[in-house]
């Protein structure tokens, strides 16, 4: 469905992604796992073409993805996005209608989405007087209202309490058995490993590692991994112990717990 | 499946959120009620001119009265002249407004009493209506025959040919050309800043990375500059049907003869000079990080409205100065100095349509230009954009 071919950018001299490769199959729910800054954001917004890469393909079954091709996908950024003195029912019908839905059919989308995500009888409300997690429901319905075939989902999660998490998680399960592709950004690991059938790792804007829970656990033992600054001295005597990488401010060394090395 | 063209899509939101706003009914009762004062009160509180009321007091003056009033018909001085008994009925008079003038003549001397002052035209009558009679009296006891005397000081008949003469409703076009630079430097000023405070939010509220998910950049921008541009011209159409109305209903007589070409002018330039503005301001708007600084990043763009309007006065006073005619054709003081110098009725025939695609041209260079800048700066986060960096980045 979705193809991330060696996608390159840089923001001035900081690469934010660096030669990233991945693929979103049909009714696939994905997670893109990585710290802050290590590239999960500037992916998406290259997937959903508001950011231009400065290398790299991004094609959807084996043609290069277009303004038309967009309008079957569906996004959630991490900052939310909407207007907020518009009433949610014309919102909603408005970004579905911005998605190719006639205006009828996306007025009966809303309404039958607001009754999904429990904001019927709010219909006629501005976004602003919404609380947090209802608004964030609302953003979600945007990123749903045109049944999307793949959903693009920055940080869904996040600031929800733990009943909108189930809410939110059974949703996503019902648009992956009805075909949609998903790919989603979370640092709530037991969610990820809870929903996800595969898992991307990406560090620094490159892959780190991609498989299903099991595959990640059986290709890679359990490991605990230290990243020093450069400039630390005792860092220097862990030199020798498991494997080692550096960068330009940071020593990283991984090794199993099993080969833990004493500090001395 | 029905669609919409996306740009249609985004005009029509605009419209349908802004008439939904109280703010937008406010401002067009006011400016409504503008358009309408300024042809109404005129009207109602006009007076017919009073003429002046003299008072001859005592014999001598009273002799003067046919003199006085022949030779103010023909200076085309409206008086009313009365007799008076004696000096001190005459001064109370004077004092409570009944005369506006107490003239006393002497025998070598003569006396105008007047409340607070007394106009040149005025005393240049009088003093020609006593220097008259002064005349005949000395030349009577000379002995020289009446008939003589009167032929010697009847007015010999003058007349003055203008070679260029001002138009007879000049007054009524001046009024024209300041209402309608009113009217446009207001309307510019409010749409155009309403299309660089809908950027912002869109920018600040982050709506525009879920709308660029599924519209152009150039689609959101055009959709959201003819939104509010609709809206804009709207309102000024009720204004200047309303001012049209009401024109008709006092039935003044001072309406222009160039009302006709500057109306229709009022709603193109408008047109124009809105295109030209919301664009450069829907560039600024995608470049500021929050909406406070919307003003400020805006505040140069709108100066040349400030300018233009000020300059609607310097035409006024001189409408056929070359620099204004100049001034007239520059794209960013066009929409406010060419309608007014239309309402002059200086304006020649071509220079309208050279003037208007002088803007057009503008228009479709800032169009492309705010086009690239906003394609950039719109989903561009941290602080605010120069304009330096804003036109080196890359667009859609």
């Amino acid at each position: 469905m979705l193809e991330v071919s060696d996608l390159f950018h840089r923001f001035g001299e900081r690469v934010a992604i660096d030669g990233l490769t991945f693929q979103v199959g049909t009714g696939e729910i994905v997670g893109l796992v990585g710290r802050n800054g290590a590239g999960k954001t500037t992916t998406m917004r290259a997937v959903m073409g508001i950011l231009r890469p400065e290398r790299g393909d991004i094609t959807r079954s084996g043609h290069a993805i277009g303004p038309t091709d967009r309008l079957r996908f569906g996004y959630m950024p991490e900052e939310r996005g909407l207007y907020p003195q518009m009433r949610i029912l014309d919102q909603l019908a408005y970004f579905g209608q911005l998605h190719g839905l006639d205006p009828i059919t996306a007025k009966a989308e809303a309404r039958s989405w607001l009754l999904r995500l429990g904001l019927d009888g709010r219909e006629l409300d501005k976004v602003v007087a919404l609380s947090h997690g209802n608004q964030q429901r609302v953003q979600l319905a945007v990123a749903l209202v045109h049944h999307p075939e793949l959903l693009v989902l920055d940080e869904p999660f996040a600031g929800l309490d733990p009943a909108a998490v189930d809410a939110l998680s059974d949703i996503l399960r019902a648009e992956a058995q009805r075909g949609t592709a998903i790919l989603f950004s979370s640092h709530q690991l037991e969610l990820v490993e809870r929903l996800c059938d595969r898992i991307i790792i990406i560090e620094e804007g490159r892959v780190l590692a991609s498989g299903t829970l099991g595959e990640l656990r059986a290709h890679f033992p359990q490991q605990l991994r230290v990243k020093v600054d450069a400039s630390t001295e005792w860092a220097a005597q862990l030199y020798g112990h498991g494997s080692f990488a550096r960068t330009q401010t940071a020593w990283c060394f991984s090794w199993s717990p099993a080969r833990t090395p004493r500090r001395s | 499946m029905n669609r919409i063209p996306t740009t249609r899509l985004v005009v029509k939101r605009e419209v349908a959120e802004r008439l939904r706003s109280r703010l937008i009914w406010v401002m067009t009762a006011l400016t409504t009620v503008f358009v309408v004062a300024i042809i109404v009160i005129p009207a109602v509180v006009r007076q017919p001119a009073k003429p002046t009321v003299v008072g001859l007091v005592g014999s001598s003056a009273q002799a003067l009265g046919p003199a006085l009033r022949t030779t103010a018909k023909a200076a085309k001085v409206d008086i009313r002249v009365v007799n008076v008994a004696n000096s001190a009925m005459a001064r109370s008079e004077v004092k409570n407004g009944s005369l506006d003038i107490a003239l006393s003549v002497g025998s070598d001397s003569a006396v105008a009493e007047v409340k607070q002052t007394l106009s040149p035209a005025m005393a240049a009558l009088l003093e020609a209506t006593v220097d008259k009679g002064h005349q005949r009296r000395v030349l009577g006891e000379a002995g020289v025959p009446l008939s003589t005397v009167l032929a010697a000081s009847a007015p010999v008949p003058f007349s003055t040919t203008a070679l260029e003469p001002p138009p007879s409703d000049r007054a009524a076009r001046d009024i024209a050309a300041l209402a309608a630079g009113f009217l446009l430097y207001l309307s510019l000023g409010l749409y155009a800043a309403a299309v660089a405070n809908s950027v912002a939010q869109e920018k600040t509220s982050r709506t525009a990375e879920v709308l660029l998910a599924a519209v152009r950049p150039s689609q959101l921008l055009n959709g959201k500059v003819l939104g509010i541009g609709v809206c804009g011209l709207g309102q000024l159409g009720i204004a200047v049907t309303a001012g049209l109305i009401a024109n008709a209903a006092v039935q003044r007589a001072e309406i222009p003869s160039t009302i006709w070409l500057l109306l229709p002018a009022i709603l193109l330039w408008f047109v124009l000079g809105f295109a030209l503005y919301s664009f450069a301001n829907a560039a600024a708007g995608a470049m500021v990080a929050r909406q406070e600084e919307v003003q400020f990043v805006t505040l140069p763009i709108g100066m040349p409205l400030i300018v233009g309007f000020l300059l609607t006065y310097g035409a006024i006073a001189s409408p056929d100065a070359w620099w204004i005619r100049v001034l007239s054709f520059l794209p960013p003081l066009a929409p406010i100095l060419m309608p007014a110098r239309l309402a002059f009725g200086h304006a020649a025939a071509w220079e309208m349509p050279v003037a208007v695609l002088i803007m057009v041209a503008s228009v479709y260079g800032m169009a492309r230009l705010a086009a690239r800048i906003y394609a950039g700066a719109i989903v561009r986060g941290g602080a605010r954009l120069s304009w330096s960096t804003a036109l080196r980045l890359r667009g859609e």
